[in-house]
């Protein structure tokens, strides 16, 4: 099942890339530049995706706090990890496209600070659950930081509006291609965080298995 | 005498103030407690002996309802101590090797403080005779963190029986205490027991744990492999090695 | 209802009746409030930046760091003599216990602005704001919004294996930096001298930021509440 999937998430991935740096290629609103401007097929997938990791953060909290089962921590912590991971591509994709841009490798602005704000966050709960030994204590108090956080990342979003911005507001898309190609881009980052937090939890529940950590 | 390995059960078992059934503890790879039962009757005083890091204190704190089992309930007068804890809690006094209490208030400050949360109705009156029972009535208001060790340890008495509770779980209480804090823990206990109070405590010093207990039990990887009454052992044999008397079964 | 006030009442006079004899949190925070704005008076002086954009900055960092310091701090006082326990075993609701711990928290920091915002303004050399009632307020909202989230982490301190409870304030600190972000774009609402004239100007309303913020306050101390039963049991 897992190799179907990591096969489906690879073709995926060729073909959204190669629509991306052909049939889809992307003219931003504002300027007319040579191919950082495909950013956006990586950048706002990984935005999408590292949201999505929060989101199943907040499930597998709620669920570990309710059923009390190893398995939703080990969920919680993957899928953690895999938000770190899309945050990281968006922060540096973002970076990469604002240079040539604006010339700037980074500017204070509100989405570009919401978007470092949940990196941060990414690391404090590893940071966190590095922190605690006890297992059964780790799995809870990460459950409940994975909740917060998640109440946290609306916020993020909504403080980015009481703002002026300088990031681009909007990506203009004028074909069926480039919408295409853009979908397939965030379908297949998707599945890719999807294997990504399946992988992990495998890893942390054969680790938790050997181990003996709960009887 | 009992024979080897026989555990045997208090008599009142159909109206046990502490049932422990089937409680399994494990910390990482160490299971330390495996499977125990322990069902203790009203007014009897019961000492728990292991050897350091066996896990005396560990089944305290789940008695307790500190600690979380892996397996197992604990029942406190009837009440599941996990999913009553609004019942069982009042009924408990827990005495462990820390105090317990607030360094930077004053006696009489500590108690009315555990008074009021335990809403203690007859608080002031409950809190002098309380003070005056321990000996601490002329420290009263004195500062928590500048009273000695035994000072401290009677006002951890003092703020374990403040609600009135029906079952005292002291976990090592005679640790550092001199010869006169000792002899007046084991007063304060057996004048507990009196008054229709039921005790479980651990203890390293097997002299004071036969003297102020009725009951003995010694915990050893992860079982209990003795529990007998103490009129029942040979008490000589026991406190010279408690941990061999209790493996030869004898 | 009579119960929770009583509860509540008994753990908040005890907190702060423990912190003005121990004297241990505020002092400490005021000190670091006083120090974080010295030093960036000394460095806008150094670097030639306009001070009303420093004293914005100031104002922002030492709340910020001094309101993770009060929130690490308050659970110090149920570690020593492992007094948390004691209070876990009362028949006292663990959400009447956050509730408390969180008021104590509040107030510790409003003694702290109440100190530290004529430092800024002295340091700074700024005229008193006109809607000083509104900056009041606000402030008050900040410090609801920072210690519903410090007072819910703090009791993991008890836990942690590291000695460094700078873990604590790494980690509250992303959650924590929405509610300080708001507070200065409200400055910038509010008091024409005390905010900043860089690039990061506040075009919304003053209400809907306000209304923001105490959104902020409802959701994370409900949250707080709900949740704090989790954190501090073992």
């Amino acid at each position: 099942m897992r190799r179907i999937l990591l096969l489906i998430t690879f073709a995926l991935s060729l073909v959204s890339t190669w629509m991306a740096f052909t049939v889809g290629q992307v003219v931003p609103v504002e300027k007319n530049i040579t191919f950082e401007k495909n950013i956006v097929y990586v950048h706002v997938p990984s935005a999408i995706c590292s949201i999505l990791c929060f989101l199943v953060l907040l499930v597998a909290g709620i669920s570990y706090l309710v059923t009390n089962k190893p398995i939703w921590d080990y969920i919680g912590a993957a899928s953690a990890e895999a938000a770190l991971v899309f945050s990281t591509v968006l922060n540096a994709a973002g970076s990469i496209f604002s240079r040539p841009f604006w010339n700037t490798w980074w500017t204070p602005s509100p989405r570009l600070i919401s978007s470092a704000i949940l990196w941060f966050l990414c690391v404090a709960y590893l940071i966190l659950r590095a922190n605690i030994q006890n297992p059964r204590y780790r799995a809870r108090i990460c459950a409940v930081f994975g909740i917060i956080a998640f109440l946290d990342v609306p916020i993020i979003f909504i403080t980015a509006r009481l703002m002026t911005d300088q990031h681009i507001a909007n990506v203009e898309f004028e074909s069926a291609c480039q919408r295409a190609s853009f979908g397939l881009s965030i379908l297949s980052v998707a599945l890719l965080a999807a294997l990504l937090i399946w992988l992990k939890t495998d890893i942390l529940k054969s680790k938790a298995i050997f181990e003996k950590e709960f009887t | 005498m009992s024979t080897m390995g026989e555990i045997r059960k208090d008599n009142g078992t159909a109206n046990a103030v502490i049932s422990i059934s089937g409680v399994s503890k494990a910390f990482s790879t160490r299971l330390v407690l495996n499977n125990i039962d322990l069902e203790i009757g009203g007014t009897h005083s019961v000492c728990l002996f292991g050897v350091n890091g066996v896990g005396k204190s560990t089944l305290l704190r789940i008695a307790a309802g500190l600690l979380q089992p892996d397996k197992g309930v604990v029942r406190i007068c009837g009440h599941d101590i996990g999913r009553e804890p609004e019942k069982a809690g009042p009924q408990l006094g827990v005495i462990s090797h820390k105090s317990m209490v607030y360094p930077n208030l004053t006696a009489i400050e500590n108690l009315s403080f555990f008074a009021n949360l335990y809403g203690v109705k007859d608080g002031t009156t409950r809190i002098d005779k309380l003070l005056n029972d321990v000996g601490l009535f002329s420290y009263r208001f004195d500062r928590a963190g500048t009273l000695s060790r035994g000072l401290l340890q009677r006002l951890a008495i003092a703020r374990a029986l403040v609600h009135r509770p029906s079952v005292l779980l002291a976990d090592e209480p005679f640790t550092s205490l001199d010869g006169e804090a000792c002899r007046h823990l084991i007063l304060v206990l057996s004048d507990f027991v009196k008054n229709n109070g039921t005790i479980l405590m651990t203890a390293h010093d097997t002299k004071v744990g036969l003297k102020c207990c009725d009951r003995v039990i010694v915990l050893d990887n992860g079982t209990l492999i003795l529990d007998e009454m103490t009129s029942d052992i040979d008490i000589d044999g026991f406190a010279q090695d408690y941990l061999s008397y209790a493996r030869a079964g004898n | 209802m009579n119960y929770f006030l009583l509860n509540f009442k008994a753990i908040f006079v005890k907190d702060i009746v423990t912190e003005l004899r121990a004297k241990q949190v505020l002092p400490t925070m005021i000190v670091l409030g006083m120090l974080i704005v010295w030093i960036l008076r000394i460095v806008s002086e150094a670097a030639s930046i306009e001070r009303t954009v420093m004293a914005s900055a100031a104002l922002w960092i030492a709340f910020l760091f001094a309101g993770l310091l009060v929130q690490e701090r308050s659970f110090a006082v149920e570690q020593q003599q492992d007094c948390i326990n004691a209070l876990l075993l009362t028949p006292v609701d663990v959400g009447t216990i956050f509730l408390s711990k969180l008021f104590v928290n509040v107030v510790m920091l409003c003694i702290f602005e109440i100190i530290i915002v004529p430092v800024v303004l002295f340091s700074f050399q700024l005229s008193i704001p006109d809607r000083w009632p509104a900056l009041i307020g606000v402030l008050l909202l900040g410090n609801i919004g920072i210690s519903s989230i410090g007072t819910l982490f703090s009791a993991t301190v008890q836990f942690s294996s590291s000695l460094l409870s700078i873990i604590v304030l790494v980690v509250l600190m992303p959650m924590m930096i929405p509610a300080t972000f708001t507070l200065l774009l409200i400055f910038g609402a509010v008091p024409k001298e005390l905010t900043g004239t860089g690039a990061l100007a506040f075009v919304g309303d003053f209400n809907t930021a306000v209304g923001y913020l105490i959104a902020f306050d409802v959701v994370f101390t409900a949250a707080g509440w709900l949740l704090f039963g989790f954190v501090v049991q073992e």
